[in-house]
């Protein structure tokens, strides 16, 4: 077994799992302060993507300067969602609610292409494409960039749940009757809960769009996302960076080895099973939390 | 300071909770509710605080005064900044957040750090307990320590009206007693009291006025003295005035003749 093969195989996959989680954060935020489910978030991703582009495309100026530009639009995206949509549906089950995020997904997932066209897009975002060797080691550049990003924007979410805003939206997961009766505008914080989900989503869009460009595929995010999510716990921030780092070394060390015997394809195959085996196994997760009961 | 004006409240657009209820607590007053089960005292204090909308519940006739203010259309929030806060049943403590979480989150009124800080240190005060499991996640604690909480909780929002709804369920003798004198002194800090309970002895005892309230309806209200007095409140609220014979009881039990 060849050790620098296999330290490659797990670097760059724990890189590409950071990019995992930084979309998975925008399902853990969502979750973290409403307690809802945000299957929306791989369409949020593709559609940061598109607005960064566009922005880019119809200025003429580089990707790098109008992505706050994107950020700051997606922000306001997420929000709007939430005012349209999800606001809406306060008090009702939450299947409905999950059916909702999803009908959401699909309804941008064809609604972007449609705007923006079906061709494949190039987002060049200043990324060098040159190979970099740190010792024997080939890691990729973009994925580097990508893991910095999501280390940044996970530790910075960690920070936020810290604070005083933060403590009042995990109040609202709590109980949000009980929320409502101490003064917390409910409404106000689900809907910053979204406009972060967005944030992280453009983010996480722009990333992967420099990698593999952009069209409606990105939107398939969502399912590595929601695996890491899973594995995490779906309120866990620590969790999503943890489980992000396993989906991902997972992902590319299985595939490197198992491929050339099956003849390929086994990688998105491990996403599906890390879903499958948490939820028979570990329900809430890594370090989700568990349900309090007193005896 | 708070006079609630013939209000009827419906849930779900067909279910008919209070039939017409007015009450009025003083500026630093301190009143009970008093009812059985399902006497429509929770709904009371929803229509008060505004949180008849997540239970679908909607004020259809009547007024609620606040302060010399019709707050009938108000969001629950707003309705905390203006001073009303509401201890829900049942306690309902953010579980997942410390005891010092639970407080801080109360608290999104306040822009002054420092005021916060002072706010916590008086809840502090009042619950000595809580500042020793100030770092536990609230639901481990015990239920007085949850209650305290759920009150200490309302108390960050400095209120001028704090409801409490049933307080004393669940938890042992010593415990209500406990609770009930923390209510004593919040009521002689200045803090305007509307208390609602089952337990109608414990809250005869330490309220000066008090509304009886049967099927939606206010039935009886008076002070806490005459009220204690009434044989209607002692036979159906206090248990019974005495011993009885039960060889010269007739079969036709003595009805609540309030309504008649």
């Amino acid at each position: 077994m060849d050790v620098v093969y296999f330290i490659e195989l797990a670097v760059n996959g724990a890189l590409v799992g950071l990019m995992y989680a930084l979309v998975a954060l925008g399902i853990v935020l969502v979750f973290k302060s409403s307690g809802v489910a945000n299957l929306a978030q791989g369409a949020l991703a593709m559609v940061g993507a598109y607005v960064v582009w566009w922005l880019g495309s119809a200025t003429g100026a580089p990707l790098w300067a109008v992505i706050p530009l994107g950020v700051i639009a997606m922000f306001f995206f997420g929000r709007g969602l939430e005012r349209v949509a999800l606001r809406r549906m306060v008090g009702q089950p939450v299947i409905m609610i999950i059916m909702l995020t999803l009908g959401l997904e699909i309804l941008l997932r064809g609604l972007a292409p449609a705007l923006w066209g079906t061709l494949l897009k190039r987002m060049d975002i200043g990324i060098s494409q040159q190979p970099l060797f740190l010792g024997d080691i080939l890691v990729n550049r973009a994925y580097l960039v990508g893991g910095a990003v999501a280390l940044v924007l996970i530790a910075l979410s960690l920070l936020f749940f810290n604070s005083r805003q933060g403590v009042v939206l995990r109040a609202v997961s709590d109980d949000q009757i009980a929320a409502w009766a101490v003064g917390i505008r409910v409404e106000r914080a689900i809907s910053l809960s979204w406009g972060f989900a967005g944030i992280a989503a453009t983010a996480a869009g722009v990333l992967w769009g420099s990698v593999q460009g952009i069209d409606w595929t990105l939107s398939l995010l969502l399912i590595k996302a929601l695996a890491v999510a899973i594995l995490g716990g779906l309120d866990s921030i620590a969790g999503v960076l943890v489980a992000g780092i396993a989906v991902g070394v997972l992902e590319s060390v299985i595939p490197g080895y198992v491929d050339p015997l099956v003849g390929g394809g086994t990688r998105d195959v491990v996403a599906s099973a890390v879903i499958l085996l948490t939820i028979l196994v570990r329900p809430f997760g890594l370090f989700g939390r568990e349900q309090i009961e007193r005896i | 300071m708070l006079s609630l004006n013939n209000v009827e409240v419906v849930y779900d657009r067909v279910f008919l909770a209070i039939k017409g209820v007015s009450l009025e607590v003083p500026e630093g007053g301190m009143v009970a509710l008093l009812g059985a089960n399902g006497a429509g005292k929770s709904t009371t204090l929803k229509t008060i605080s505004g949180l008849l909308k997540p239970e679908r519940g909607e004020v259809t006739r009547g007024e609620v005064w606040f302060k010399g203010q019709n707050i009938a259309g108000l969001p629950a929030p707003e309705r905390v900044r203006l001073g009303i806060a509401h201890v829900l049943e049942g306690r309902r403590v953010f579980e997942h957040l410390t005891p010092d979480e639970n407080l801080v989150a109360a608290t999104s009124m306040h822009r002054d750090r420092r005021r916060i800080g002072a706010l916590k240190e008086m809840v502090y005060d009042y619950f000595p307990r809580l500042k020793e499991r100030r770092s536990v996640k609230a639901g481990y604690l015990s239920g007085g320590e949850q209650q305290m909480l759920a009150i200490g909780r309302a108390l960050m929002t400095e209120p001028k009206l704090l409801m409490l709804d049933e307080p004393s369920l669940g938890l042992a003798p010593y415990l209500v007693e406990e609770i009930f004198g923390i209510i004593q002194r919040l009521h002689r800090d200045g803090v305007g009291i509307l208390l609602v309970e089952q337990n109608a002895a414990a809250a005869l005892d330490v309220v000066t006025d008090a509304y009886l309230i049967e099927n939606g309806r206010v039935v009886m209200s008076g002070k806490a003295e005459a009220l204690k007095q009434n044989p209607d409140i002692q036979e159906f609220y206090l248990g019974g005035s005495g011993k009885k014979d039960y060889h010269a009881v007739k079969h036709y039990r003595r009805r609540k003749r309030w309504l008649a």
